[in-house]
């Protein structure tokens, strides 16, 4: 029988950990892009689409991700669209942020006052202008504390991704677990390195939260 | 003899009725303003004033009636003729509404800039020759939270007349400001109706609007009551409710 050291452990995670990062950044990408083409389409007049994202939100927010990674995989593959586990994880994950993303901002927008928008509005400025110039720059400052929030949840819940075979950091954590028998060393070092991720990414929101303070 | 340049107001609104739910806040409203006019519209908070100003250049729809702006009529539903109207209508709010992302000359800059799309240059040198006119010409970099009430007014009124506005609403301008502050908004406005401006100030001020109008506009009821120079609405007022709103006695006094 092989016997792994603690170092084979490590390394094997951390060759794994690029994965996690990888989808964790393409989520917050994608879903960020998304979110933000939802929440322009839910600002704007006639709100002909305020109903149909917010229904949108309502789906993402209100079933598990373990359920919709299974739905996406599986509901794919019955499509008869050949996919793989990092495809399908990739699509949900960005379906998935762009929801609470969208719904966050959502937020922070309307906390700017009215009078912003009649403002701009008064100076004849268009709508995406008004967005652009006016509204977004002062949404942006309440949203960096949210949004950093979200990304730490968007890096925690891509351990889900295991589940449909997308092989990351908890996936090769299971693995290595099913050989060396010491699943709570090898569980314990896999936390270690969620935390190892998601603390940074507090930390930076802190500081950008301080610092936008200070502007203002 | 007036020219028909002349004779055909400004603005004009004719059979304005405004309704929020089944409360009728404007009931009717008629009234004419020409180049170069300053209106002081006064009232009891309720009266419509605020929504009536509030209508001229769309920011409220309004159920009947009809007002036109230099020609151009208000169409609340079509937003490229209301930013058409927008142009040549400035606003200047109670709670300033400064942009606080920006710096005052940027809040200056940014309409001339978007809009008339004008040099990035041009449109600092517009921003500072309007700062100094309002005097805050060393304020330029100032965020506007660093600023006074009375300052961030002052810069609010620059921003305005960035656009070149032909006519002017003022929407209690003073009412946020501490009261020493006020003198200094309303000197401000007192210069740009010496200047020849198109003025239509809603107002508290009794005394501004005594000194400033050429004309007084008394809301009551979702109407105008009453309507005339200065000196006959605050010397003479006709009606009892115009008395009454001033704090005269009933009769005679």
């Amino acid at each position: 029988m092989i016997s792994f050291t603690t170092w084979d452990v490590v390394r094997n995670l951390l060759l794994s950990l690029p994965w996690t990062l990888a989808l964790s950044f393409i989520a917050f990408l994608g879903g960020g892009l998304v979110g933000l083409l939802l929440l322009v389409l839910r600002l704007a007049r006639p709100r002909i689409f305020e109903r149909p994202v917010a229904a949108y939100v309502q789906v993402f927010q209100g079933t598990p991700l373990l359920m919709q990674l299974f739905l996406v995989y599986f509901g794919l593959a019955l499509a008869g669209v050949e996919t793989s586990p990092m495809a399908a994880a990739v699509l949900c994950f960005t379906f998935y942020a762009s929801a609470y993303l969208t719904e966050t901002w959502r937020g922070c927008v309307e906390s700017i006052p009215k009078g912003q928008w009649e403002a701009s509005a008064c100076l004849a400025l268009t709508f995406t202008q008004q967005l652009r110039y006016v509204i977004f720059p002062q949404a942006l400052r309440l949203s960096v504390p949210p949004t950093v929030g979200l990304v730490v949840q968007i890096i925690k819940n891509t351990s889900l991704a295991s589940v449909v075979g997308f092989v990351e950091l908890t996936r090769t954590g299971q693995m290595i677990a099913n050989v060396t028998f010491q699943p709570f060393v090898v569980y314990g070092l896999v936390a270690l390195f969620y935390f190892a991720l998601c603390f940074p990414c507090s930390m930076l929101g802190s500081w950008l939260e301080k610092r936008m303070r200070l502007q203002h | 003899m007036h020219t028909s340049e002349e004779s055909v107001p400004l603005v004009d609104i004719r059979g304005l009725h405004k309704r929020f739910g089944s409360v009728e806040v404007l009931k009717g409203v008629n009234l004419q303003v020409a180049r170069s006019e300053v209106i002081c519209i006064i009232g009891k908070s309720g009266s419509g004033k605020s929504t009536l100003l509030r209508c001229i250049n769309g920011l409220e729809s309004f159920n009947q009636g009809q007002i036109t702006v230099g020609g151009q009529s208000v169409q609340t539903a079509d937003p490229d003729s209301l930013r058409e109207l927008r142009k040549k209508v400035g606003m200047i709010f109670q709670q300033f509404n400064l942009f606080p992302s920006m710096s005052a000359g940027e809040n200056v800059m940014l309409a001339p800039r978007l809009v008339h799309r004008r040099s990035r240059e041009e449109c600092r040198g517009l921003a500072q020759r309007l700062l100094d006119r309002v005097g805050l010409g060393d304020k330029f970099d100032a965020a506007p939270h660093q600023l006074s009430g009375g300052q961030q007014q002052r810069v609010a009124i620059a921003r305005a007349l960035a656009m070149d506005p032909e006519v002017l609403l003022c929407d209690e301008m003073t009412s946020a400001l501490d009261p020493e502050l006020v003198g200094e908004v309303l000197q401000v406005i007192e210069q740009l109706a010496r200047d020849g401006a198109t003025l239509i100030i809603v107002t508290h001020e009794m005394a501004f609007a005594r000194k400033v109008s050429d004309r007084v506009i008394f809301m009551h009821n979702g109407r105008v009551h009453e309507m005339g120079p200065p000196d006959e609405i605050f010397g003479a007022p006709r009606t009892p409710e115009l008395r009454s709103f001033l704090s005269l006695p009933a009769e005679g006094g």
